[in-house]
């Protein structure tokens, strides 16, 4: 958390600087790139400027809705190329925001793995180019587990009892325990909803602790032996213990995806192609994902990047957890209260 | 005449800039809370008591039992150790006394977030309580103390004894000795003593450690995140989690003002009790 504020701090000052830099006027061609801060290696943007002569500006936001705020403000303008999380760029397409792809100017568009496109925010791939998909997995040691562990149902297994660590999300755990039951993570319907909870807190038993933060310590230092974790958690975990096993759920994966697109009123609009054909080429992509620690989105990269950041052939379907109403988000909310008191 | 009005101005001109601050930054806040709780959630300005009734649904009904049920277990084991230990400090001669006080406060000078890590590294599967139990032969299997109930008293307690210990002490050390002599004198014995003349006097000491404990383990949820594994809902952790996940900032409001409400009742009876105005050790 603390680390968090920082970061936002430091990325309030570096915005107002790069504000006031702004202020001198263009003078080579410039990109201006608008994303979280760290988003990519120092190497990549160097090497893009020396490939092309276009010096990329880096802007960052802290939030996704600081990002629709500011490019809203700007009429679409200011930025040349955004890289955003999957459910905001909804709706930046919705406020006619976000440029139709002219794909003839990016010729290695084909490298993007189907498996990250036609989705809800982008059904027929005319806005959007993924960038990286974040994917929370289960992960168990399989000394210590006397199941193998095929899918989310699993988890309810008596044989788990006080051994799995979760992350805190409650729409994705929320959302998990509905693909386990065959509905979708993005269900509306209260009863639904209520169904859900009931079956999460059949969980409650199994729970050794749940936590957003570093969530695979528990897994490293034998607290858990089986761990629901976000990616870089995931990523983090193989790296210290390789004896853990890997778990694609054969219910579907629930992920979110980040996308790369350009503002309908982008300045520099062909400097904005030539980056994102640039972070296209597999050698890029996949520099990119070591960095960013998140799964390659680009088919061309997969062989090039640190293999746990390749999703398996098998895998062919996924959801992702979307907007919701109010009135669902506060049930959902509800329904996790419940199962939290039903742990201890 | 002339010269008493004009050192009323310059008071009022000293104290204008913490008025200024109170206002912006503590009444403000609580306004904007107050309001903000009658809301409903979808925004706008309409007045709505459907977060208050929110709050009657049992499951989060149940967070301020679970949340009271915890600050009275840590606060009673609290008083229990802290008692004791303020008092005895407060007899220690002078340059023990402020070696013990220096040992007292020492911890805060590291963050309290860190000093919880380090109870993580004591307590866990792997740690350093289960070796020692375990070279000892006390136990042979490893005892699962992290992320439980226990985990966090021992947090709590860990984080909030100083505070005890503090106002005990000095209340304790305002204690005029002659009168226990007297007492000893007059026939009492040493616990009759101490319950007549030691505990009364140091009281006012006691129940104010008692609100400065009780009052901030209802709203201490890191404890519960870090050492209970989040597995307890506190009315903290529940205002911090509308805050932030569930972005239904109304109902965090409410909650918050209930709270409020409760902490308020709990100070006004303090004040009814002991008839201070300010809380021993730190007035």
């Amino acid at each position: 958390m603390k680390m968090k504020k920082i970061a936002a701090v430091l990325t309030t000052t570096a915005l107002g600087v790069s504000l006031l830099a702004g202020c001198g006027g263009k003078k080579a061609e410039e990109l201006v790139l608008f994303t979280w801060e760290g988003m990519f290696p120092q190497e990549i943007l160097d090497g893009f400027e020396k490939e092309t002569g276009i010096k990329v500006v880096y802007s960052n936001f802290d939030t996704d809705e600081t990002m629709l705020e500011k490019l809203s403000q700007a009429k679409g303008g200011d930025y040349d190329v955004v890289i955003a999380d999957d459910y905001i760029i909804e709706k930046a397409v919705e406020q006619q925001l976000v440029k139709k792809l002219d794909k003839e100017k990016i010729k290695n568009f084909d490298n993007i793995n189907p498996l990250y496109q036609g989705q809800f925010y982008d059904k027929n791939n005319e806005y959007t180019v993924p960038y990286g998909s974040g994917i929370p997995l289960i992960v168990y040691d399989p000394s210590q587990v006397d199941i193998e562990i095929k899918g989310y149902s699993d988890l309810w297994d008596p044989s788990l009892e006080d051994s799995i660590a979760l992350v805190a999300n409650y729409r994705v755990i929320c959302g998990i325990t509905q693909l386990s039951m065959g509905e979708s993570m993005n269900e509306e319907d209260p009863e639904v909803i209520a169904k859900t909870g009931e079956r999460l807190k059949e969980l409650a038993p199994n729970v050794r602790m749940i936590q957003d933060d570093n969530t695979q310590n528990a897994l490293l230092n034998g607290e858990a032996s089986v761990g629901f974790l976000y990616t870089s958690q995931v990523t983090a975990a193989l790296a210290e213990n390789p004896d853990l096993k890997v778990v694609y759920p054969e219910e579907g994966l629930g992920f979110g995806i980040m996308n790369m697109f350009i503002p309908s009123n982008a300045p520099s609009e062909d400097a904005a192609y030539k980056f994102i054909d640039y972070i296209l080429e597999p050698e890029n992509a996949a520099e990119c994902f070591n960095h960013i620690g998140y799964y390659s989105t680009n088919k061309a990269a997969d062989e090039l990047v640190n293999p746990n950041l390749v999703v398996p052939e098998n895998v062919t379907k996924g959801e992702i957890v979307q907007n919701v109403s109010q009135e669902a988000e506060d049930a959902y909310s509800k329904a996790w209260t419940e199962f939290k008191a039903a742990c201890d | 005449m002339k010269s008493k009005a004009g050192k009323k101005r310059t008071s009022v001109f000293m104290i204008l800039p913490l008025y200024l601050f109170t206002i912006v930054f503590v009444a403000c806040p609580l306004i904007y809370v107050l309001i903000l709780s009658f809301t409903p959630q979808e925004g706008g300005f309409a007045f709505t008591l459907e977060n208050y009734r929110r709050i009657l649904e049992p499951v989060y009904l149940d967070t301020f039992v679970q949340s009271f049920q915890l600050a009275i277990t840590s606060t009673l084991i609290i008083c229990v150790v802290g008692y004791p230990f303020g008092y005895f400090m407060a007899r220690l001669p002078k340059e023990k006394k402020e070696k013990a006080m220096l040992f007292l406060m020492l911890p805060f000078w590291v963050n309290s977030l860190i000093r919880l890590y380090g109870w993580i590294i004591i307590l866990q599967k792997k740690g350093i309580l289960n070796y020692i139990l375990e070279k000892l032969g006390i136990i042979d299997e490893p005892l699962k103390i992290l992320y439980s109930y226990p985990a966090i008293v021992i947090g709590m307690v860990y984080v909030l004894l100083p505070f005890m210990a503090m106002s005990v002490y000095s209340s304790a050390e305002k204690l005029d000795w002659s009168l226990v002599e007297a007492a000893r004198d007059l026939g009492a014995s040493k616990t009759q003593a101490f319950f007549h003349i030691i505990l009364k006097l140091t009281f006012p000491g006691l129940l104010s450690g008692i609100i400065l404990t009780f009052i901030p383990s209802m709203g201490l949820f890191f404890i519960a995140d870090i050492l209970g594994g989040n597995k307890i809902v506190l009315v903290g952790s529940l205002i911090q989690e509308q805050m932030t996940r569930g972005n239904n900032w109304p109902f965090a409001a409410a909650l918050a003002v209930i709270l409020m409400l409760l902490t308020t009742a709990m100070i006004m009876a303090y004040r009814k009790i002991t008839n201070a105005k300010e809380l021993e050790g730190i007035g």
